[in-house]
């Protein structure tokens, strides 16, 4: 059983993510279709029947996740409280999940095919579909200032919901529209929408942020903080796409002027998604003001991360502690391998030992050399003088090879214990496909940078691969409570992400840009110097 | 299908299990601000009043108290009327010195399960 409730604690969490990024693109494609095209005029028909169709996919989408979630936590509930169906169906988030449920289903009805849209109908949906999200957020929870709270975060919700939530139907509306001009101007008028969501959501984050966060030393000190924190730069980013559009928009009407604002658009919903996973994490994070001990002073933040020289010496496997391995055996022959992950305090945690953070710091230092090297030939061939840097990509077979010997020394081929292990610990058989994974992403991307391979699709793995890694590990970037080493394993790994997001986002906007567009240039740069970053960072990661 | 296309396919097939895979995060949210029984404190026998305050408010119907004995037998606990919302009381009655621990699993508004667990003695009153 402990298994089983650690499966459905895995999938609530993305079930999450999926059901606040669905309810964006719901919401925000109403708010689209009513707002933008519905004003257009007659021009805009055929594009009001594309989105309506998208609005029916989104909706049919969000309410399969929310009953996913709403069941998956629901068996939790059951499971751990030993209560009955009856008395779970009672909880808040069932009743949340519920009225999320019934106005995704009037949506999917509301936007059939036989029937005339009511606008009021489908705005009052939409709002009920924000309702339900923020029953089950922060605001509701909290004692003290509850209403603004909710307002506050309904309208965050919302004006996130209109912007980015919108973004995928102005691409549609923009490649399908019937003249260059029409797609400008129905840009322009999204533009201004955008302009006032971001107002909205910036006051309302600016609003809650002091509100659960409150302080500046809590910002770094705690990891609710820090989250805060990344989702603020990643909003930075976005905003910095979006002035780059508002500036396409406003220059004048031109067919490579719309292909770019398609390009930024794709790399803005890419981002937008990552903030939203970054939200749907927060979640379930207690928020900084209530964690008032124990936080991580910048003191301690200065002491691990300043500058030290690289761990290049391993602790041999002996010096490992040896009842990793025999917990593991044991855990394995009892078909328990681990522990219940949904819930904090469990049993099996222990602080690591020295010789285990000197294995992980060495692990991370050697990989930080391997990917600096990726970074640095990277730049060499981008800059087109020295042909065979191009073959870069093959340096991540040797980061594969590495990650397989090193990622789990309690394993074959280094430890105790057999390869069969591979496929009972989620643990062991996760870092076994990261490095199918890196190996993947070797071939792929060997095969672009050496014209082996033409194809758009292929071409765009590699940015894509690098790009989602970077959103994981924000999403799953977790502190139990004011564990001070949590917190600073936290803060080191955040900079890693948002690199990460950033390397793929611009390889993205390298290869999809018009030619004649001049960022395209700079993002040709970014990249590598992305990667170089993190093979950096990766080379001062420490533990102690 | 095409080759690079079926390539393409199983990387995301691949992406889809590692981010099913990758460890989920305790979703924390209701963490205990104080209790009494302290953690590690000392209360006097026989009778010991339980409360336990959280940083939000506690759904106490869905939650559950439960007594650890010395001897390892385990004891639900009957959750009182909360004098709060954010907080959890109960009556631990005719406990012999020992050392205890209260287990708590609490349901938070927003449909996240905390769990904890606080060790405590039992002294001579």
């Amino acid at each position: 059983m402990a298994r089983l409730l650690q499966i459905f604690g895995f999938l609530s969490v993305l079930f999450r993510g999926a059901t606040l990024t669905f309810q964006s693109l719901t919401v925000g494609g109403i708010v689209f279709l009513l707002f933008i095209l519905r004003r257009a005029g007659q021009e805009s028909e055929a594009l009001q029947r594309v989105s309506l169709h998208w609005i029916r996919r989104s909706a049919i989408a969000l309410a399969a996740m929310q009953i996913s979630y709403v069941l998956a936590n629901s068996l939790i509930l059951m499971q751990s409280a030993e209560i009955s169906l009856r008395e779970a169906a009672g909880a808040n988030f069932v009743i949340a999940g519920a009225i999320g449920i019934l106005s995704a289903l009037a949506i999917v009805i509301l936007t059939g095919a036989s029937r005339s849209q009511n606008p009021s109908a489908l705005l009052i949906t939409a709002a009920a579909i924000i309702a339900s999200s923020v029953m089950t957020s922060h605001a509701m929870a909290r004692l003290e200032y509850r209403v603004p709270l909710v307002v506050f975060t309904a309208l965050h919700q919302a004006a996130t919901a209109t912007w980015l939530g919108g973004l995928p139907y102005l691409l549609i509306a923009i490649r399908r529209a019937q003249s260059p001009d029409y797609a400008r101007q129905l840009s322009a008028r999204f533009s201004q929408l955008a302009l006032i969501s971001v107002v909205v959501l910036a006051s309302a984050g600016l609003v809650l942020g002091f509100a659960y966060v409150g302080s500046l030393k809590a910002v770094y000190g705690t990891s609710y903080g820090a989250m805060v924190a990344t989702k603020a730069l990643l909003f930075g980013l976005l905003l910095f796409l979006g002035a780059l559009n508002y500036q396409l928009v406003r220059r004048g009407p031109s067919s490579t002027i719309l292909a770019s604002l398609k390009r930024f658009g794709e790399a803005e919903i890419g981002i937008g998604i990552t903030v939203i996973l970054t939200a749907a994490s927060l979640t379930s994070l207690p928020p900084a003001v209530d964690l008032t001990r124990d936080r991580v002073t910048g003191a301690e933040i200065f002491t691990r991360m300043a500058p030290r020289p690289p761990r290049l010496a391993s602790p041999t496997i002996q010096e490992l502690p040896e009842d990793v391995y025999a917990a593991q055996k044991k855990a394995f022959e009892s078909g328990s391998l681990s522990t219940e992950s949904y819930v904090p305090g469990q049993a099996g945690t222990r602080p690591n030992t020295p010789a285990e953070k000197a294995w992980s710091e060495y692990n991370h230092h050697w990989a930080g050399i391997i990917v600096l090297a990726i970074g640095l030939l990277a730049l060499v061939a981008q800059a087109g003088h020295v042909s065979w840097a191009r073959n870069w990509p093959l340096i991540f077979l040797g980061l594969a090879l590495f990650l397989f010997l090193r990622s789990d020394p309690e394993v074959w081929p280094l430890g105790p214990n057999g390869f069969w292990v591979t496929f009972a610990d989620p643990e062991v058989l996760l870092h076994r496909i990261f490095v199918l994974l890196v190996i993947g992403l070797a071939a792929f991307e060997w095969r672009v940078q050496t014209g082996r391979v033409a194809s758009a699709g292929v071409r765009l793995v590699f940015p894509l691969l690098i790009a989602v890694s970077g959103a994981l590990l924000l999403t799953h970037s977790h502190s139990l409570g004011n564990i001070k080493e949590e917190v600073l394993a936290e803060l080191s790994h955040i900079p890693l992400a948002i690199l990460a997001v950033m390397a793929g986002w611009s390889r993205w906007l390298e290869l999809r840009l018009p030619p004649e567009n001049q960022t395209r240039g700079i993002m040709a740069r970014l990249w590598p110097l992305c990667i170089l970053l993190i093979g950096a960072a990766l080379l001062n990661y420490h533990e102690m | 299908m095409h080759a690079g296309r079926r390539s393409l396919l199983i990387l995301i097939l691949l992406l889809a299990v590692v981010s099913l895979l990758i460890p989920a995060p305790a979703a924390a949210h209701a963490i205990l601000l104080e209790s009494n029984p302290p953690p590690n404190g000392k209360v006097a026998a026989p009778d010991i009043p339980i409360k336990l305050r959280f940083n939000v408010r506690i759904d106490a119907s869905r939650s559950r108290l439960t007594l650890v004995r010395p001897d390892g037998s385990v004891q639900p606990l009957a959750i009182g009327k909360p004098a709060s919302e954010d907080t959890l009381s109960a009556l631990a009655s005719n406990l012999p010195p020992g050392d205890y621990r209260l287990r708590w699993q609490v349901l938070a508004s927003d449909g996240h399960i905390t769990r904890g667990e606080i060790p405590f003695s039992v002294t001579l009153a």
